[in-house]
């Protein structure tokens, strides 16, 4: 589904990640130092994109030939309602009257699986995009509108969709590993709903940021899910996580008040893209989560 | 006089067929070389059987390179395979061309049969414009149904279930010289209007489509359930409504480009009639996937394996390129597309018939033998069923690999000598044995 424009791995000039200050942003940063790249760090603070003026700020900050990867959103730990959709929608007609302008070498946005409709199964970079929440529509409506900017300067476009990501620094506290981690360490109890039925795929952090560094380095373009492809109930994964955490974690469960739904995800487009990369198992990725956690909280 | 133009594997194969009925055949193709090379009894490519019955009949048939001689044919077949491109869709103008060549050369009273794979309106379309090339003849068009099979083309061109014929009027007899040549086929004939044939031909791969597609629907599922499609087949065969010959084996997609055209022809249709098509879309989305059956099972069972074990790019042995076994044909063929996208790993191929003129990446190695191309591989995958390859011995697979992994979509290795040798033993439809590694 996607395209190198570099088939051997190439260094690109600058990379300016937008959002930086973030979770995936912040990840995506470090990784990218860490393969020395250099690398423009805008968070927030720096460049306000729900304002008019941050089209002009970001040119300013933007060089030409720089490859740009935008994380920047308000996600939806900060609220799911229309005010919300419309500051991110917003934001995105900002970047995208900056993108019609700049001279960009390359660009990278960081969407969702949220855009796949709810029956998309397995889901692919083809299945059908019908999203049943704001931040799917938010995502869906936002790589539209940058490709529809970059098409008109052609510039190359690479849209990442990755699956539910997971990560020690992360702090959105949503249901899944991040969740059960904190819940099992703090309160040694793990909450489901109904009784962990669903299944579903989770992506380490650090996986997502060697994809995007992947495709910066190959100036892909195209649509790429990222996903292990192998899904798990949340039951499971609770009991993952009890069996790090130590015997007194109870996996407590609710009574359900939505039918059982499972994700499941056809990886092949990942290992044609990138056949050398290697996803990390779900067990190791929880394990390192679980030693940071535990070193942050000090047990 | 039965005259055949175009010498593509279906005018090879239908010439000799037909000469082997006991007619006279005359057999034109552009080439001089080739017809040499067939009038000396050579074919230029692996059809079981035909060479030997090519050879029992040559005192029947001609090949030629001069289009004049098949103005003595009172029937001339259109015999030219019509290519396809990468989405399936025919390209029509080499056929064109030669039914141009050769309909001004045919002689008063001939009847002309397209036996070529042409989509639905194309014989119509074709009578009126022989109509405008008459020049005072008189030529009946007929279109006839093909349904070769490659690697069992000889026995389907000899013992055909039943013809297929389409005509601009089905209620009026067949000529005489053209009766005669099917009834020499002892079976069914049934004649219908032009389009009603095309369409025919397109319906019967349609249900062969399907029934693959169930197959490989449900053997995936089998794979995940611990359940075996070999044991669930038997059933379905003593199902009348299925039948004993329906096509049930799970397999890595539809390839060989026959399938592949009519499907795309469906959804071209659909697309300007405003038909349904949906399930055909299904069908198409159900092959690719299941195409790269062995590309995920490589990066869930032995490529990650290799690279904590620090190796990092391991070896793969790869026994079949061509699409399936008994032809050279790699149309399509999952095995290509397969190492197209293993290109940082070493690949170590071998084919009994197909060699590649060109190494499809610089860690491509074609193989002189089944075992060469095991030495000191990681795994091994069995892509086609060549039936030289279930006589290898397991022992001697294990000697020269150094991986204990054995991808055998089609069942072609006895699994269970597989696994007492200590392999970990992947097949299409079957749970997955393996050891711990």
């Amino acid at each position: 589904m996607i395209r190198h424009l570099e088939t051997e791995a190439t260094r690109p000039n600058r990379v300016v990640v937008l959002g930086a200050g973030g979770f995936v942003g912040q990840d995506i940063v470090r990784h990218l130092n860490e393969s020395q790249i250099e690398v423009v760090s805008l968070s927030s603070s720096d460049v306000d994109l729900t304002k008019p003026e941050s089209v002009e700020r970001l040119r300013g900050m933007v060089r030409d030939g720089d490859s740009l990867v935008i994380v920047s959103a308000i996600t939806p730990d900060k609220g799911k309602d229309v005010a919300t959709l419309m500051r991110n929608f917003t934001m995105g007609q900002h970047v995208s009257a900056f993108l019609e302008e700049q001279k960009c070498s390359h660009v990278l946005y960081i969407s969702s699986d949220a855009v796949y409709s709810d029956d998309a199964n397995p889901v692919r970079e083809n299945s059908c995009c019908d999203p049943n929440s704001f931040h799917g529509l938010m995502h869906l409506v936002r790589e539209r509108l940058f490709s529809a900017a970059l098409q008109k300067i052609k510039t190359p476009y690479l849209i990442l969709r990755p699956c539910a990501i997971y990560g020690a620094q992360d702090t959105h506290n949503s249901y899944g590993p991040n969740r059960f981690l904190r819940e099992a360490l703090k309160e040694h109890k793990i909450k489901l709903f109904g009784q962990g039925e669903e299944k579903r795929d989770h992506i380490y952090i650090k996986d997502l940021s060697r994809v995007a560094a992947l495709g910066l380095l190959h100036r892909s373009q195209g649509v790429l899910n990222v996903a292990t492809g192998n899904s798990i109930s949340f039951f499971n994964l609770a009991e993952m996580i009890a069996r790090l955490c130590g015997d007194d974690v109870k996996i407590e469960g609710s009574p359900r008040a939505n039918p059982v739904t499972h994700r499941h995800f056809d990886t092949t487009a990942i290992h044609k893209a990138f056949p050398e990369f290697e996803i990390t198992r779900l067990e190791d990725g929880i394990s390192e989560t679980f030693e940071e956690m535990r070193a942050s909280i000090g047990t | 006089m039965i005259g055949f133009a175009g010498l593509s594997h279906l005018g090879i194969v239908s010439s000799i067929a037909t000469a082997a009925k006991g007619f006279e055949v005359i057999a034109y193709g552009e080439t001089a070389a080739l017809c040499d090379r067939l009038n000396e009894g050579k074919i230029p490519f692996f059809e079981p059987e035909l060479e030997e019955l090519l050879a029992s009949n040559k005192q029947r048939i001609h090949f030629t390179a001069d289009a004049s001689e098949l103005s003595r044919c009172e029937v001339i077949y259109f015999a030219l395979d019509v290519p396809t491109d990468d989405s399936g869709r025919s390209d029509l103008s080499a056929l064109d061309q030669l039914i141009e060549r050769v309909v001004v050369l045919a002689r008063n009273g001939a009847t002309l049969i397209v036996l070529s794979q042409v989509p639905p309106g194309f014989t119509r379309k074709l009578a009126r414009r022989i109509e405008r090339l008459e020049d005072g003849r008189s030529l009946q068009i007929f279109y006839q149904v093909e349904t070769l099979i490659f690697g069992r083309a000889v026995e389907r061109a000899l013992h055909p279930e039943r013809f297929i014929v389409g005509s601009s009027d089905p209620h009026e007899s067949l000529p005489k010289i053209y009766s005669e040549l099917l009834s020499a086929f002892a079976c069914p004939v049934l004649v219908m209007r032009y389009e009603s044939a095309e369409l025919t031909k397109i319906s019967i791969n349609m249900c062969l489509v399907s029934s693959v597609s169930v197959a490989n629907t449900m053997a995936e599922l089998c794979e995940k359930i611990g359940a075996d499609w070999t044991e669930i087949i038997p059933a379905l065969k003593l199902d009348k409504r299925i039948g004993q010959h329906a096509y049930l084996s799970p397999g890595l997609g539809i390839a060989g480009g026959n399938l592949e055209r009519d499907l795309a022809t469906v959804v071209s249709l659909a697309n300007e009639f405003g038909t349904d098509d949906s399930v055909v879309d299904a069908w198409i989305s159900n092959s690719r996937y299941r195409r790269d059956w062995a590309l995920r099972l490589l990066h869930r069972e032995v490529i990650p394996r290799a690279q904590q074990q620090e190796k990092k790019n391991p070896v793969i042995a790869v026994w079949g390129l061509a699409y399936k076994q008994d032809t050279t044909s790699t149309k399509n063929s999952p095995t290509l597309s397969l190492i197209d996208v293993l290109k940082p790993f070493s690949i170590r191929a071998y084919d009994p018939q197909v060699v590649l003129d060109r190494e499809p990446h610089a860690n491509f190695f074609q193989s002189s033998s089944a075992i060469e191309a095991c030495k000191g591989a990681d795994a091994l995958l069995i892509m086609t069923p060549w039936r030289e390859f279930s006589s290898i011995s397991v022992a001697q697979i294990r000697d020269a690999m150094t991986g204990r992994v054995v991808v055998d979509p089609y069942g072609v290795l006895d699994a269970g000598a597989c696994v007492e040798a200590g392999f970990n033993y992947f097949k299409l439809g079957s749970p997955s044995i393996k050891e711990q590694l």
